[in-house]
């Protein structure tokens, strides 16, 4: 089935067998390999972008649904020759070790971002839930968050009772 | 940019994976078929629905094997693929290859048994010792008389710890890409934490010369030991692919796959026995370790050392028997998981001293104090201790965490809260560093430097998240005086640098980044000896720092020359601007016969304090807060180190409290997804209090101390800190020691349904 799609801003036009996952479009046919395959049963969180607006594991969304959507992916974050605020955030709190989650995590706390300027440490990590870090022990995510949203000096009260 | 490029990649997504590579146009994927249960055997294979999926459908079995059919390394007992009989579920049969990867799975499933009948199987370790089927002879370490000290102790108790297996959960699973050469051998690009140990693997198995099998590793989505042995199968059956069907292969795991066929942390199941004296110090110590170590023997007889050497955890016991038992079961072959047998030694030591306190009526945290190690203390296997700071580090924890007062506070919370109570409890971990099989504390560096004034590194490290390449990149960037960002990280090749060991054991930075600042320092010294000759100074006066020449006596002239110009002109003097250089570790000795020796280059230290509250009507807990004081040498880079105490301590603390992996008594795992298998997330996390204690460490690099492993102990504390707060809920509660301890077996202890294991309970499996 053709396909049409907004990506990052660019539109693509796709042929795509009907069980096509869209992860598997975006990897395969769009070439777009930032968005990673941590278990393709939206368990992980390592495909999370944002689908018209809302994150989601592309893993758990067929290509064809996507006919029409506007998808931000990893791709799209930075869009000058350095890094975007969140991931400047993400780099001053090394809050990436091997880096396989790091893009689904930036997508989530993107949409967090814009959704609520002023998380809570409750909403911070409401909003990563869904992306697993085997690496970093969240603190450092949570952290990075914490800067982005002025409240740096907070950084010492990530306690969750 | 500060860090290393590498980094920054990851932080835009650009950074490369297996499954990310540029596929070639006549790609094959691969995909496997398993066998159906614990134990059984096969008459052979119906594959004609398979192939008639698809013309591209191929698949190879052990009969398709050039050279031998064998994955082990320390005992040979292990087929990549299974002839005739299968030995625990999720065991490879056949590689199936096919067009696409859907189309290799679809076929994989297509495939069926012919004349299959399972057989009895195992899953206890106890059983299987019963039965005498051990993988090799058990290993006993002995010091003093503990037999005649216990008739000299004021009280002895006994009992039994089990702890469970642990998935390692990688994010990026197994994987490797295998190209057909054109020199009638192959060349990979493989996810593995050793790419020499791949190498060796792949040639075996098709029968080649090492030097026509290249292996190369640019970096893994997580590994934490389960891609040491266990990546070279994956990476062996994709090297069969292409070699049979002289076509490029790609092999990547699906989870539940990756979850069902690779190894994990053993499950263990201990016997202990304690003896102290009136004021609670420990006179003797015994225990027996039933390790579960799987269907075959993989990395089994190095991690029962691990555990041996940690039996007395971070404390000073003067009469010490300690035996491992290698216990073969119809399950997965266990592995490396980070801590390598020492966490599951570590649990068994504090859980003798957790009886102990209780039967001596004494404060667990005073008990613990009063036993640390001190300087000079000779361990159980003959290595005197030296620069020890697990007092320092114990009583600056105590310190930070408030502890007479914190401990105060809980009681008068518990007073008050009927349904909730808090628990704590304290960990010192003192951890050895270096690989306990002597010969692999070796490695090699390679650096170029390019006439532009760049630097390249190749070592035998790999890079899975734990920042070794900026590690490498900031000793080679000090000693040749370059910025860091000068400085590229290569990936790991087998044809750069040979002979390399797998990047494990907490040694990475240690073993790769001094041979990597012997080899900078060679070319530094040739530069200098070259701007020496040409300027007509004396070599002694000249430094490099901040990417220039200075002549030292008069700092105030400025620099003499930047170093890319430097290198130009080095390389018009035809100056050999590259140098490889090898280190081994040294002062290590060990025998084996008599278990004594040296076989550690030196000890990391530290504590960890933790405090919990528990729903005591629900059974949820959450954990408050941990305090940690770490002895991390002078950290190399600092961010870095705290994000591997961090990690550490996180994935320690969901095996001891919420990781439960379970088997049923066929074998089966029970929990082969991640939304069945339940990992840490960020509301498992307690607010995190980490102070790096930075004393020089002669003994490694730059003063430095290795960090992977030993923070991980400290999540130990999480089972004790909920033990503690079970007992405030339940008064003179009899609890097992049985790890991990769940939301589920909280609440089972709480209202009664869960009654301590006997000798012969327990869960099969652990």
């Amino acid at each position: 089935m053709r396909i049409s799609l907004t990506v990052n801003g660019q539109r693509y036009t796709v042929d795509v067998a009907e069980h096509k996952t869209l992860l598997r479009c975006l990897r395969e046919d769009l070439g777009l390999t930032g968005t990673k395959e941590g278990c393709g049963m939206g368990e992980c969180g390592a495909c999370t972008i944002i689908f018209n607006g809302r994150v989601v594991n592309a893993c758990m969304i067929l290509a064809v649904e996507a006919n029409g959507a506007t998808i931000e992916t990893i791709e799209g974050e930075a869009t000058g020759p350095g890094l975007s605020e969140i991931q400047t955030a993400l780099e001053r709190n090394n809050s990436a070790q091997c880096g396989f989650c790091t893009p689904g995590m930036v997508m989530s706390i993107k949409e967090l971002l814009r959704d609520k300027p002023k998380p809570t440490i409750d909403e911070m990590k409401e909003a990563i839930e869904g992306n697993f870090c085997r690496c970093t022990g969240y603190v450092q995510i949570i952290e990075a968050i914490l800067d982005l949203t002025g409240r740096s000096a907070e950084k010492g009260e990530l306690k969750h009772v | 940019m500060k860090h290393n490029f590498d980094f920054i990649q990851n932080l835009l997504g650009r950074t490369v994976y297996i499954d990310d590579l540029p596929e070639p146009a006549n790609l094959l994927h691969a995909a496997v078929f398993t066998s159906p249960s614990a134990h059984g055997s096969f008459a052979g294979l119906d594959l004609s629905a398979a192939l008639a999926l698809d013309p591209t459908v191929r698949v190879l079995t052990a009969a398709d094997i050039p050279g031998q059919n064998q994955l082990g390394t320390a005992v040979l007992d292990e087929p990549m693929l299974a002839e005739g009989v299968w030995h625990f579920r999720g065991q490879v049969i056949a590689l199936v290859l096919a067009g696409s990867r859907s189309l290799a799975r679809r076929a994989a499933a297509a495939i069926k048994l012919v004349g299959a009948a399972d057989r009895p199987a195992v899953t206890d370790p106890r059983v299987a010792f019963a039965r005498g089927d051990l993988i090799l002879k058990p290993r006993t370490q002995r010091w003093g008389d503990s037999a005649a000290a216990f008739a000299l102790c004021h009280l002895v108790v006994s009992g039994r710890a089990d702890s469970a297996g642990q998935e390692h959960v990688y994010l990026e699973t197994q994987g490797a890409i295998a190209l057909p050469d054109d020199s009638g051998g192959v060349r990979l690009m493989s996810g593995t934490q050793g790419p020499s140990g791949v190498q060796k693997i792949v040639a075996r198995v098709l029968g080649l010369p090492m030097n026509l099998v290249e292996v190369e590793t640019r970096r893994m989505g997580g590994a934490f030991g389960g891609k040491e042995d266990q990546a070279s199968g994956w990476a062996a059956l994709a090297a069969l692919g292409a070699f049979a069907t002289q076509r490029p292969v790609k092999i990547y795991l699906s989870r539940r796959d990756d979850m069902t066929s690779t190894g994990k942390r053993h499950p263990y199941s201990s016997d202990f026995r304690i003896g102290l004296d009136k004021d609670g110090k420990i006179l003797a110590f015994e225990a027996d370790y039933y390790q579960n170590s799987g269907a075959a023997c993989d990395l089994s007889p190095a991690i029962i050392p691990r555990t041996l050497f940690h039996a007395a955890g971070a404390y000073h016991i003067p009469n010490v028997r300690v035996t491992g038992y290698l216990c073969r079961t119809n399950l997965v072959p266990f592995t490396a998981f980070r801590g390598f047998g020492g966490p599951q030694g570590f649990f068994v030591i504090e859980a003798a001293l957790d009886k102990a306190a209780a039967a001596l009526g004494l404060d667990p945290v005073e008990l613990r104090r009063r036993n640390l190690l001190r300087e000079g203390d000779v361990s159980h296997y003959g290595m005197p201790h030296e620069g020890v700071l697990a007092t320092e580090t114990f009583e600056r924890c105590l310190a930070r965490a408030g502890y007479p007062e914190r401990r105060a506070a809980i009681q008068e919370y518990n007073r008050t809260n009927p349904a909730s109570k808090r628990g704590l409890a304290v960990m010192p971990v003192c951890f050895g560093i270096s690989f306990t099989k002597m010969m692999m504390n070796q490695g090699g560096a390679l650096i170029h430097v390019y006439n532009d004034g760049s630097v390249g590194v190749s070592t035998g490290a790999t890079e899975m998240g734990q920042g070794v390449s900026r590690k490498l990149a900031l000793i080679v960037a000090r000693a040749l005086g370059v910025s860091q960002t000068a400085v590229r990280v290569e990936s790991t090749r087998t044809t750069t640098v040979a002979n390399t060991m797998p990047t494990a054991a907490s040694t990475g930075a240690d073993i790769n980044g001094m041979a990597a600042q012997l080899a900078a320092t060679e070319i530094r010294q040739r530069l200098l000896a070259f701007a020496a000759a040409s300027l007509q100074l004396d070599p002694a006066s000249l430094t490099l720092r901040d990417g220039q020449l200075f002549a030292d006596p008069e700092p105030a002239a400025g620099p003499l020359l930047s170093f890319a110009a430097l290198v130009a002109k080095a390389y018009e003097g035809r100056v050999d601007l590259s140098a490889h250089a090898f280190f081994a570790t040294p002062g290590l000795h060990y025998d084996l016969a008599t278990e004594r020796g040296c076989p550690f280059a030196y000890h990391v230290y530290g504590c960890a304090l933790l405090t919990v509250t528990v729903d005591t009507l629900r059974g949820r807990y959450q954990f408050d807060d941990a305090i940690m004081v770490h002895d991390t040498g002078v950290s190399i880079d600092p961010l870095v180190d705290l994000g591997q105490i961090e990690g550490a301590f996180a994935q320690g603390l969901g095996w001891a409290a919420l990781e439960d992996l379970r088997f049923d008594d066929k074998g089966r795992l029970l929990a082969d997804t991640l939304s069945t298998y339940k990992l840490p997330d960020g509301h498992f996390m307690p607010r995190l209090d980490v102070e790096m204690l930075q004393r020089p460490n002669p003994k490694a690099v730059a003063n430095s101390k290795a960090v992977g492993e030993p923070p991980l102990m400290y999540g130990i504390a999480g089972w004790f800190a909920i033990a503690d707060a079970l007992r405030a809920a339940r008064p003179g509660l009899e609890l097992a020691y049985d790890l991990p301890m769940t939301c589920e077996k909280v609440l089972g202890l709480l209202t009664g349904d869960l009654v301590p294991a006997g000798p012969s309970g327990g869960e099969a499996g652990r």
